[in-house]
């Protein structure tokens, strides 16, 4: 008994030895796939050139984002992640230690610890809003948020009541504030968080379908405005407070941080982050030469969402495609 | 028992009745009064919370554990994560022929020509809709934390039959091993073990192994004392007693331990992906993210393909086969019993012949390299030599596979190329399902359902509940708990449920706990009005019975993930989708066990009632649902716990309560806040599994079917 058992466990270990040798022994990096379909093209942009120009093997992992996305790449666990949106994450200002630039010049000086490498602006400059359709806006007349309240009847589902209702944003760990900012500027909504994009997006869809008003919390670039004829309610333009220590006392009004949104979102220069050590690392130069130089454009994010999210079709297809006819585009990264 | 007596009786049982009723009425009435009263949820003092700082002190101990002892987990992380790089590469690396080869011969070898060809659809399957990668890591993450299950549980299992100390010790971690939320332990896992395949395989391990624990243990303390005593009367000692005959002896117990092991770790596995554990689960949450009907269902029909396999398989080894009479042919394919017909006979004549040329096959072969074996050995030693050869010759299945695996690599290496699956085998079902789901959703008689039932749900169940709930005053539904824990289970279990729920208290989530009792009780009640009707109509038709089995036993294995969508898009987001779901998730205990309570009611109970001229309905409602109801509460119990579970998934789509805040702990790693919420949620389940259990206890006691 005991023998057979040694002679099976040796062919078997044999079998695999002889599997395992056709591997070859590449440049790795490990990589998080982000959460929403935009994250995912720009990251599969920096992939494809990764992989097919500078000979990596990129490893890819379906990670949630927020805060535990930094710790993990604090922690090394994973070498980079792509597309963080400032007004979003709220590790940013903690980890960071660089100014981030964008066309040459310095859009934020970040003041962290530098636990997380910024490995540069992804190009993708990304607007958030609170957004109603076209109909809804053209025959209830809204034209700001100002002009939401005198209609909230009208965006009241058997849930809210007696308030309008927002398709607030879904995910807890971006850290929207949608509740406290309505409240902020007066506006008597309930934000409804909905847990994830797909549901969110399912009931706006749904609803445009049936010409109901909505309104709805999403950011641009998006497919949705593709498919989909929607207008901003134009929130009040971002500004900070000086200083930036909010106090219950000193009740800001018009200006805000992250924390305590009394405005709209500011604009937002998304960026790519990676691990400190890799990036640090002389045979990595050259992937991290490349992540600074990277500025996809928002017009080409959008038509690639087009092609992924309305056509279904897969992204690493539609971006190899991209890239096949972009070449110029991509090549000023690479010099 | 004279008649007077009996009179008395009854009377006195009718008015203990109506005050009990009466009793409950009140209690109501002036929880509603509160409720009308307060202002706003009822809120636990501030002075309680703000001392009792749970969430800081666990997040202080994280902090700690972190800075001291990661270097400790990171070793044992990396051992993990090596094991698996080695299988997942492996896996993924190798011609695609061999690993299916590598699968579906053991299971033509375990489990016959059915199961073979099986096995054969579902790798077909798999690299059809696109999935042969994902497919492979989870099965390789499955394997590995199975593997690793099976060790320390039957070690486990085994330390607990030989210590009812230990067996006491173990008992209640087993029990919050099972009921703990996933999520809960599986982000801070993170943090110590890293992401991927490490983290996932010790978190699928504390899902998936109290099961084989409480097998192996029940099954070594079964074997019988008659065996134990020959075997000590024939000198064995206590550990020879323990190796040679009780371990043995508990091998189809242990067996059964181990398939259950793999239908949990396959659920677990699947919700690693957020921990960043490649595999289908995250496919399926992509396609969640994407509103993706047709890829979730691919990505979920994988699952359920494999775990019908893994389950076939693992159950194959603790069947054995009765011997068939001379005279009557063996069928392969068809079932035995269609032995009677003459063309099922002809159909099965050549497999017959196959199964006989390959076995000849085989068996030639290995006798051949037995010889060979035998030969070389046999310079060296005579005796070993003998002894290889016999061993060799034996396992006429299993070398052949070995030389096939060998053939299949040998050509990969050194000749052509054989890669991954073919692409040209795609067929996709996405866009079907899709366009099939996407029509049902456009069509306004159905749409107009749903917002009915949405509206219905919301407006007469879940507000009115949720807002009983949180306005009571926290001290009268604590009274009116503790109350009911006294009076079902007993003091003891009062006092316990009083901490349980100041615990909840204090950590300053009364209101979402009272929400997720809401969101469970809606559901649980709704699972009743639906599951009830069907598991009658399955009492009654066996046909019906049957289909209904087969769509039961996929909702079970069906990863929860693909039906959200359905729910999303024909509900829309929010409380209501998210009972909805959890109905979905939990309603097959309260059919099966409605449908089997009735059915194991004898039929002469029901043939006594008949002849005394009961009509169908009467039968039902006096006799049959009565002597049932233990089997009922069963049911509900455990429809319970799996609607206390989904209330972790439900803030996907919109549920509110502990769940929500499970996620908003994990989403801004605050780990404290998570496991205070998921503590929340285990303490709920196990106060009201408690007091349903007892419950049953006096019902099975009342009807004299157990004695007290």
């Amino acid at each position: 008994m005991k023998i057979s058992k040694k002679i099976s466990a040796l062919l078997l270990s044999l079998v695999l030895l002889v599997g395992s040798l056709g591997q070859a022994n590449a440049k790795r990096l490990h990589a998080a796939i982000a959460d929403w379909t935009g994250g995912i093209i720009t990251c599969e942009v920096a992939v494809a050139i990764l992989e097919d120009e500078l000979g990596y093997k990129v490893k890819q992992t379906v990670f949630p984002s927020g805060t535990g996305l930094w710790e993990a790449i604090a922690a090394g666990e994973l070498d980079f992640a792509c597309e963080s949106w400032p007004s979003y994450a709220e590790a940013d200002d903690v980890m960071f230690n660089e100014d981030l630039i964008y066309d040459g010049k310095v859009v934020k000086s970040y003041k962290g610890d530098g636990t997380v490498d910024l490995l540069g602006t992804t190009g993708i400059i990304g607007m958030s809003d609170y957004w109603i359709p076209r109909y809804a806006a053209e025959e209830l007349g809204i034209k700001t948020w100002r002009d939401l309240n005198k209609h909230k009847a009208k965006f009241a589902t058997i849930e809210t009541g007696g308030k309008g209702r927002l398709i607030g944003c879904p995910v807890a760990g971006w850290n929207c504030h949608d509740q406290k900012r309505l409240d902020l500027l007066g506006i008597d909504f309930q934000a409804d968080e909905l847990g994830t994009e797909a549901a969110a997006i399912a009931e706006a869809k749904a609803a445009y379908m049936r010409k109901e008003p909505f309104l709805l919390y999403l950011w641009s670039p998006h497919w949705f405005f593709g498919e989909f004829d929607m207008v901003g309610v134009q929130l009040p333009e971002y500004k900070t407070c000086e200083g930036d220590t909010f106090t219950e006392a000193n009740n800001w009004k018009t200006c805000g941080t992250k924390g305590w949104p009394a405005t709209g979102w500011d604009k937002d220069y998304t960026m790519n982050y990676g691990n400190p050590a890799t990036f640090a690392d002389p045979k990595h130069a050259k992937a991290k030469a490349f992540f600074e130089k990277m500025k996809l454009s928002n017009q080409d994010q959008a038509n690639m969402l087009v092609q992924v999210d309305i056509k279904k079709r897969d992204v690493k297809e539609v971006v190899a495609e991209w890239k096949a006819n972009n070449p110029d585009k991509w090549k000023s990264w690479l010099e | 028992m004279s008649s007077e007596a009996t009179q008395l009786f009854e009377k006195q049982k009718k008015t203990k009745n109506i005050i009990t009723y009466a009793v409950i009425f009140l209690i109501f009435v002036v929880a509603l009064w509160l409720s009308t009263k307060s202002e706003g949820p009822s809120k636990f003092p501030k002075v309680v919370t703000d001392q009792f700082t749970f969430t800081a002190w666990v997040n202080e101990g994280e902090d700690f554990l972190k800075k001291n002892y990661r270097w400790m987990t990171k070793i044992i992380a990396g051992y993990i994560k090596e094991g698996y790089y080695f299988v997942e590469d492996f896996l993924l690396d190798s011609p695609w022929l061999l690993i299916a080869a590598i699968i579906i011969l053991p299971c033509l070898i375990a489990g016959g020509l059915r199961l073979g060809l099986y096995s054969g659809f579902v790798i077909y399957f798999w690299g059809a809709t696109g999935m042969w990668e994902p497919s492979l890591q989870t099965l390789g993450l499955m394997g590995l934390s199975v593997l690793m299950c099976v060790f320390f549980g039957v070690m486990l299992g085994v330390f607990c039959s030989q210590s009812n100390r230990f067996e006491n010790f173990m008992k209640p971690i087993l029990d919050t091993m099972q009921v703990m939320p996933a999520f809960v332990y599986l982000f801070p896992a993170l943090f110590f073990f890293g992401i991927g395949g490490a983290p996932a395989i010790l978190a699928t391990m504390i899902y998936s192994m109290p099961p084989i624990i409480r097998l192996t243990n029940t099954g070594i303390r079964q074997v019988s004392e008659q065996t134990i005593e020959s075997a000590t009367s024939f000198g064995s000692n206590r550990l020879q007693l323990l190796f040679k005959i009780k371990i043995p002896m508990a091998l189809p117990s242990i067996m059964m331990g181990i398939n259950q092991v793999i239908m949990m770790a396959l659920a677990l596995v699947v919700l690693a992906c957020f921990i960043g554990a490649e595999g289908i689960g995250g496919q399926v949450w992509q396609a969640i993210r994407k509103l993706d009907v047709g890829w979730a269902m691919e990505g979920g029909l994988c699952i359920l393909f494999m775990a019908i396999m893994l389950d076939r398989f693992s159950m194959s080894f603790s069947k054995t086969e009765t011997p068939l009479p001379q005279n009557v042919q063996k069928f392969y394919l068809l079932p035995q019993n269609w032995e009677k017909y003459q063309i099922a006979r002809i159909l099965e004549k050549p497999l017959s012949i196959l199964h006989f040329l390959v076995s000849y096959i085989c068996i030639k072969v290995t006798d051949f390299i037995s010889y060979i074996f035998e030969f070389l050995v046999s310079i060296i030693n005579k005796n070993t030599a003998k002894e290889i050869g016999d061993l060799i010759s034996k396992r006429y299945y299993v070398i052949p596979s070995f030389i096939i695996f060998f053939i299949i690599s040998f050509i990969d290496s050194n000749m052509i190329s054989i890669g991954s699956f073919p692409e040209e085998w795609r067929l996709s079902i996405r866009q079907p399902i899709s366009t099939t789901v996407d029509n049902i959703a456009v069509n306004p008689g159905f749409i107009a359902f749903t917002k009915g039932l949405r509206g219905f749900v919301y407006l007469n169940l879940l507000r009115p509940l949720d807002i009983f709930l949180t306005f009571t005053p926290y001290w009268y539904t604590m009274g009116v708990f503790v109350a009911i824990g006294y009076f079902t289970v007993g003091i003891r279990f009062a006092f316990i449920t009083a901490l349980l729920l100041l615990f909840i208290g204090a950590c300053g989530i009364w209101t979402q706990a009272m929400i997720t009792l809401s969101s469970v009780l809606v559901s649980v009640a709704l699972c009743f009005a639906i599951g009830v009707p069907l598991g009658i109509i399955a009492s009654y038709s066996e046909r019906f019975k049957n289909i209904q089995n087969v769509v039961l036993d996929a909702m079970q294995t069906l990863p929860y993930f693909c039906y959200l969508i359905p729910v999303l898009m024909f509900f829309g987001g929010g409380i209501v989708s998210a009972v909805l779901a959890t109905v979905i998730y939990s309603i097959p205990p309260i059919i099966r066990l409605t449908s089997l309570g009735l059915t194991q009611v004898s039929g002469s109970y029901s043939e006594v009632s008949k002849s005394f001229g009961g009509t169908l309905l009467q039968t039902l409602n006096k006799v049959k649902f009565p002597l049932a109801v233990p089997s009922l509460v069963i049911g509900f119990n455990q429809t319970v716990i799996m609607a206390f579970a989904m209330q972790i998934v439900t803030p996907l789509i919109g549920g509110k309560g502990l769940g929500l805040e499970v996620f908003n702990g994990l989403a801004r790693s605050d780990t404290g806040r998570g496991l205070a919420a998921g503590i929340g949620i285990v303490l709920l389940a196990i106060i009201i599994d408690r007091i349903s259990l007892a419950w049953t206890k006096k019902q099975r006691v009342a009807l004299g079917l157990v004695k007290n």
